[in-house]
């Protein structure tokens, strides 16, 4: 790799320049993996192969331009080439959309989660959290990804074409029919709890 | 052909332009919650939402489903060994 006035800078040059722009990006990336994989121990591998990818392209990464979007792009390649294949949970990575898609099983498995599960002291904040977690998993995943992408990590339509290499008008479609999908998950939960109209 | 057809569907849309515009706006309603929206789609929706309740209700009820996740989907803790792994893995690489 060459630095400015083309001179070969060292291994220890690049390592730095890398660290220091690619990994503050590791934990909304780390939750993107954990979003798409459904699985922490695969998000955890998708994580790790997507830096070290990240790294044998370091030299095409035009410094201060947006790291982010490109790390996002390289993990949705990386899970679309590999993981999609050898999911440990197919099922909720199937492109059709789960039934009855509110299983309490899942709310434990929220496990690596930064609250308390003690059903005593869990706020309406959590519990509302939870069950967004539940409703936007069951979504096939490429409604939960133009989500996650739009609406967490706020990412421009513009941004997201490029991530998910389609037509920014796909975009805008997917996000209009994910965002009614996942309507009707939680409509459906707010009036399993007593919530009508 | 088609300036009949045309006419006849301007004459329609004049007669239920109530919907039309209702149709506009529906399909506004991403871009406008999401800030992607043109000035000019911008001010038509807003210019909308004040003569009619049920689009100012959608619009509500939009923001509020993206409020959802964005404001109240929990975050994962990214495991203390990741970042570790990730650095010693690119120093052990030689490109």
């Amino acid at each position: 790799m060459s630095d400015q006035t083309g001179k070969q800078i060292s291994k220890e040059e690049k390592d730095a320049r890398f660290e220091a722009e690619l990994l503050p990006v590791l934990d909304p990336l780390y939750n993107f993996a954990y979003r798409l994989t459904l699985d922490e121990d695969d998000a955890n591998d998708l994580v790790q192969e997507t830096y070290l990818k990240a790294y044998r392209f370091f030299d095409y990464f035009e410094q201060g331009t947006n790291a982010k979007a490109w790390l996002f792009r390289i993990l949705k390649n990386s899970f679309i080439n590999e993981f999609r294949k050898k999911s440990k949970q197919p099922a909720k990575v199937d492109y059709s959309e789960v039934e009855g898609y509110y299983n309490s099983e899942d709310v434990e498995g929220e496990s690596g989660v930064a609250t308390t599960t003690d059903m005593r002291t869990e706020s309406v904040q959590d519990l509302i959290g939870d069950e967004v977690a539940s409703a936007l998993n069951a979504l096939p995943v490429d409604f939960r990804t133009v989500i996650i992408l739009c609406d967490l990590e706020g990412f421009t339509y513009e941004e997201m074409a490029k991530i998910l290499d389609i037509p920014i008008g796909t975009v805008r479609s997917r996000l209009h029919r994910a965002r009614n999908s996942l309507k009707e998950k939680l409509e459906k939960y707010a009036k399993s709890m007593g919530y009508n109209g | 052909m088609e300036t009949k057809f045309t006419e006849a569907y301007e004459q329609q849309a004049s007669d239920t332009g109530h919907e039309t515009d209702c149709s506009k706006v529906a399909q506004l309603l991403d871009a406008v919650v999401d800030g992607e929206a043109t000035a000019e789609e911008q001010t038509f929706f807003t210019g909308h939402l004040e003569d009619c309740v049920p689009c100012f209700e959608s619009h509500q009820k939009q923001k509020l489903l993206k409020g959802l996740v964005s404001g109240n989907l929990k975050r994962m803790l990214v495991p203390e060994r990741l970042a570790l792994a990730i650095k010693t893995k690119i120093q052990a690489t030689t490109v």
